[in-house]
């Protein structure tokens, strides 16, 4: 009989500690951890959720549609509006039809919003001379800059959009 | 032997009882295990359960998710990395996709170079006809973009102790931030340098393939915003899909084949010296 008394306290003392386990586990571990792998299914549902901040070019054409069109048409169209510009969204969320001001307040002070281009910057990032780059591709020396028929020698000083129309490449009358 | 050198004493079971006792030790723990593991099993969901719910092995779904990177065709922008720090509001100093510029000159030197991953473009080739850069000639370069590959093997998403890194049905490899306890395993243990700790999230972070915008019928950022179409993103399980005839029409490679983790991230063009 003594041995069984053993026993039975042992036996007590694992259902407890069982059960204790049990009671932890269930409130540690979420609802629908498991369900599809070795993880909380509704992670997957909260990881798509979040919003795209890059609307694509096709969104800006809705209301600037004559640089869109000129964009579009010209030699400039594999840069989207978006890699000079910056993610549209608050820019669209918070510009009315009737405003002037294209950068307004809540978009400026946001860095990953819209941005106000520097008609330079933009130009080096594609069109800065290594020799990694594709000849094909059109780029030049922030030294010697580059020599055009009509305007005479291009200085680093000066902005690539003082004589191009960064949307066409073309070079402005 | 005698009594007295034994310091235990007499024994007081026979060596036939002794036998006995231990087959019957033995017997207990067998029935005991057994218990243990058929409960477990009718508790936890077995691997075939999980299989069938699409988590271990993803590769019969409509849809899976693959990345074609053309290192022929990428002109070193950084668009992409711009356009995915946006995209992410990923912090200052910290990348999920980087461009890597490769060098290669007359002396025998090679260069890699990622200044700020390529965030701000790359700098010019300096003059190599001047008399200081006279043996620096350059021979051949190229741009290497990089990401997380997605891998099929997951070395990442095994060690991590919570749970949080997993894998969706589309193959897609994610972090659940709400899980991640930021112990920085999964850091150490991605062989491609993808993954970082979020300064301010404390969590492990890394490139989602933009999950919330494939999920939604977009294309990653950085693939909107490539304007060389070096990035190809798409659903390799339609043959017809632009990425499955590009795959099908093309030598692709991927990095660090010799780990085994068959990522899903392939390159074009990926020459023998990019690590």
């Amino acid at each position: 009989m003594g041995r069984v008394k053993h026993f039975v306290r042992l036996l007590a003392l694992m259902v407890i500690a069982g059960g204790v386990f049990w009671r932890v586990r269930a409130q540690a571990v979420p609802k629908d951890f498991g369900k599809l792998g070795h993880f909380r299914a509704g992670a997957i549902a909260e990881a798509a959720a979040r919003e795209p901040r890059h609307l694509g070019s096709q969104e800006c054409a809705d209301c600037h549609d004559s640089t869109y069109a000129a964009w579009s048409g010209g030699k400039h169209s594999k840069p989207q509006c978006e890699n000079c510009h910056g993610p549209g969204l608050l820019h669209v969320k918070t510009v009315s039809e009737d405003s002037t001001d294209a950068y307004p307040d809540p978009i400026k002070r946001n860095k990953l919003a819209l941005r106000p281009t520097t008609g330079i910057q933009e130009c080096k990032w594609c069109h800065l001379k290594t020799f990694e780059r594709p000849s094909t591709l059109k780029s030049i020396n922030s030294v010697e800059g580059h020599i055009t028929k009509e305007k005479g020698t291009y200085t680093p000083a000066s902005r690539c959009t003082d004589c191009h129309d960064p949307h066409t490449t073309v070079v402005k009358e | 032997m005698n009594a007295t050198s034994n310091p235990w004493g007499k024994s007081e079971i026979t060596r036939r009882e002794f036998f006995e006792k231990c087959a019957e030790a033995g017997a207990n723990t067998f029935v005991f295990g057994a218990i243990v593991v058929t409960t477990a099993k009718l508790l936890l969901p077995s691997d075939a359960e999980a299989r069938s719910a699409g988590e271990i092995d993803p590769d019969t779904n409509d849809v899976i998710y693959g990345f074609l990177i053309d290192t022929t065709k990428c002109i070193g922008c950084g668009s992409c990395v711009r356009a995915c720090k946006a995209e992410n509001n990923v912090p200052d100093g910290y990348f999920r996709t980087w461009v890597e510029q490769y060098a290669f000159y007359e002396n025998g030197e090679v260069t890699v170079n990622s200044v700020d991953g390529g965030l701000n473009g790359f700098a010019e080739t300096p003059k190599w006809d001047q008399p200081e850069h006279t043996d620096k000639a350059p021979v051949r370069g190229f741009f290497v973009p990089k990401l997380c590959n997605h891998c099929i093997n997951t070395p990442c998403i095994q060690v991590c102790p919570v749970g949080a890194s997993y894998k969706t049905k589309e193959g897609v490899v994610l972090v659940d931030p709400k899980r991640c306890i930021g112990c920085g395993y999964c850091v150490q243990a991605c062989p491609f340098g993808s993954r970082f700790l979020n300064p301010e999230t404390h969590t492990a972070d890394k490139c989602t393939w933009c999950y919330h915008r494939i999920t939604k019928g977009l294309k990653p950022a950085c693939v909107v915003a490539c304007p060389a179409k070096a990035r190809i993103f798409g659903n390799v399980s339609d043959p017809k899909s632009e990425i499955s005839e590009l795959l099908a029409s093309n030598r692709v490679q991927v990095l660090k084949s010799y780990l085994g983790t068959n990522p899903r991230t392939r390159y074009i063009g990926l020459d023998s010296e990019v690590i």
